[in-house]
């Protein structure tokens, strides 16, 4: 056995131990189960009622539902405002977005969880965007996996704080992607990391294959088109501004990631997307996900 | 002038923005090749009021008609591109596409031609206006000329079609307005006091030539040969379509094969050229030379 190996196995047993890591926010599973029942039976009253029980969640899910991200030209006052103005579907994706988010360590780690929170939740939004735009599938599906992709970065900052600081480090001074640095100086990734907690979680089979697989789409299977689109998500965050917090030295042309060879099978109109417009109309997501999280991480 | 709504309750993703005005962006962008996303929507708005108070236009929506059935629609157009890149010229405008430059360009530029034996670099700021862009690219290439550059050397053609613009250029004498983004250091470095303006000092002034140049005068572009990197920001966008082709293919002509174009913020090839490819760099995007494609298709 190498020393990398031994070092891989090392950790992977750490990993799978998984004991530092804190269980889903407890409001969150029957809130999301309650949820997924067919849109006509839900009471705006029960969701409210559910939120309510974690007042810290309630207060972040109301700012999230008065940013021009989520809503129209309103102001909601309440979270039964909210449930009402935004609709089912939104919430959920709201308060899974903090409380999935919430999960971060709360003392200093390498990677500041506001740099984070907005490369994930920029990484859901942009999922949607992409979805909508080439009408892929449902794009609230889009918004989760995006917004859940770099589960395992969560974990490698509770399970493997100091390892994953390095790795972090290593990707910053050197310009290179994170998972690659990951590779390198830990031997795994924040993919294998995130399986864990995602077969733990018993999270959906595609949101499992977007944790396992959005930095090489080609091992996905069943879900290959969504893992592709996050890909192509990610790496667009990645080369706008919503980074981990350093920037990769780089340049990528989007045409030759394996993730758009894979999405184009999905959809045939792929190769005729204006990708420049598509970049273009980020813009207007940075300085609202960059205010947004401020004001939430403040609350 | 009817009075704007608020942009900033205007939804990036979710909300639409008003339609008319989505419809004069779209139309910009189609025509011109220039985007505005929903968060520069309110500076699109502030210039078609503009141009609605000079017509004494009250609604967006007859305005948008000037723009689009109305027979001096493109005398209009170029009107209001105009207003949208006025005061667009300035020094270090585009930071992120000259750090990307910097950090990246720059050095696989250098790999693809470390094996021959000169080391001579040629930029062409094409479009250059009144000459902030050259200036700032020989002050970029002047700060790298003890590392990456050393022992390099830089040639920057400055062209421009309009001969006032290219007289201010030799003159280097800038107001506020130009300098506002540049740091102290580069202004102490670079730059002489007259008296409320600022002068490019000799140093910055160095290895830049200027002249008039047509782009669309296919002869003389012909001899615009060995490009590493290609600058033409707000300059296309009053081209059309057959005239933009034109230029775009001269320009791939131009660039050896590891060459670099940089456009404007947020202007786009799309529909106008399937040679050159995308490429996403930190914060800016610019256009590489794809393979020339084969009889029948795209190259795999």
């Amino acid at each position: 056995m190498t020393a990398a190996t031994a070092t891989k196995q090392a950790l992977l047993q750490r990993l799978e131990g998984l004991h530092q890591i804190p269980t889903i926010p407890a409001v969150l599973a029957p809130l999301l189960r309650y949820l997924q029942q067919p849109v006509e039976q839900l009471d705006v009253q029960k969701v409210t009622d559910l939120l309510s029980q974690d007042k810290s969640l309630a207060a972040q899910c109301l700012q999230m539902a008065n940013s021009p991200l989520f809503g129209r030209a309103q102001n909601v006052q309440s979270l039964r405002g909210a449930v009402m103005s935004l609709g089912f579907r939104h919430v959920s994706d709201i308060a899974m977005s903090c409380g999935v988010l919430n999960m971060l360590p709360s003392e200093k780690t390498s990677l500041d969880p506001v740099v984070f929170w907005e490369h994930s939740l920029g990484c859901a939004l942009v999922s949607r965007h992409i979805a909508r735009k080439i009408n892929f599938g449902d794009p609230g599906k889009a918004y989760l996996a995006g917004l859940l992709h770099d589960l395992g970065i969560i974990v490698n900052l509770w399970v493997l704080p100091q390892e994953f600081r390095a790795a972090w480090e290593k990707g910053k001074s050197e310009g290179i992607p994170l998972h690659e640095a990951e590779q390198i100086t830990m031997g795994l990734t924040h993919c294998e990391s995130g399986r864990l907690l995602a077969e733990r979680w018993a999270l959906a089979p595609e949101l499992l294959e977007v944790i396992s697989y959005h930095h090489t789409p080609e091992k996905s299977a069943e879900h290959a088109g969504l893992v592709a689109l996050v890909q192509l998500a990610d790496l667009l965050c990645r080369m706008s501004g919503l980074n981990y917090g350093y920037v990769e030295e780089r340049q990528v042309n989007i045409e030759e990631e394996s993730g758009f060879g894979l999405l184009a099978r999905h959809v045939t109109a792929l190769k005729d997307l204006d990708w420049a417009r598509l970049t273009f109309e980020l813009d207007s997501y940075m300085d609202e996900v960059h205010s947004l999280v401020r004001a939430i991480y403040r609350t | 002038m009817t009075t704007a709504p608020s942009l900033r309750a205007t939804a990036p993703t979710d909300g639409p923005p008003e339609p008319e005005l989505a419809r004069i962006r779209d139309m910009i962008y189609q025509t011109a090749g220039i985007f505005h996303p929903d968060n520069k929507l309110r500076l699109l708005q502030d210039r078609c009021g503009r141009r609605m108070k000079e017509l004494k236009i009250e609604t967006m929506r007859e305005y948008s008609e000037c723009l689009t059935i109305r027979p001096n629609r493109h005398a209009e157009l170029v009107a209001l591109l105009n207003e949208i890149t006025i005061g667009e010229t300035s020094f270090f405008r585009n930071q992120p596409q000259l750090d990307a430059l910097r950090r990246i360009v720059i050095p696989k530029i250098i790999e693809a031609k470390s094996n021959l034996p000169l080391h001579r670099l040629r930029i062409w700021s094409a479009g250059c206006s009144t000459g902030e862009e050259p200036y700032t690219l020989r002050m970029l290439a002047l700060e790298e000329a003890s590392s990456q550059l050393k022992d390099w050397s830089i040639d920057i053609l400055a062209t421009d079609l309009n001969e006032r613009s290219l007289a201010h250029a030799q003159a280097a004498v800038y107001g506020s307005y130009s300098t506002r983004n540049l740091t102290p250091a580069y202004r102490n470095k670079y730059f002489t006091a007259q008296e409320d303006k600022l002068q490019v000092n000799a140093v910055a002034r160095s290895n830049i030539s200027f002249s008039r140049l047509n782009l669309s005068d296919d002869s003389r572009m012909t001899f615009m040969k060995s490009m590493d990197a290609i600058f033409c920001c707000n300059v296309l966008i009053y081209f059309d379509l057959a005239s933009k082709r034109k230029v775009i293919q001269h320009f791939y002509n131009n660039l050896l094969p590891h060459g670099y174009l940089f456009l404007g913020h947020s202007e786009s090839l799309f529909g106008v050229n399937d040679d050159f490819r995308l490429i996403h760099l930190p914060g800016a995007t610019a256009y590489v030379k794809g393979e020339r494609a084969p009889a029948g298709g795209r190259p795999l």
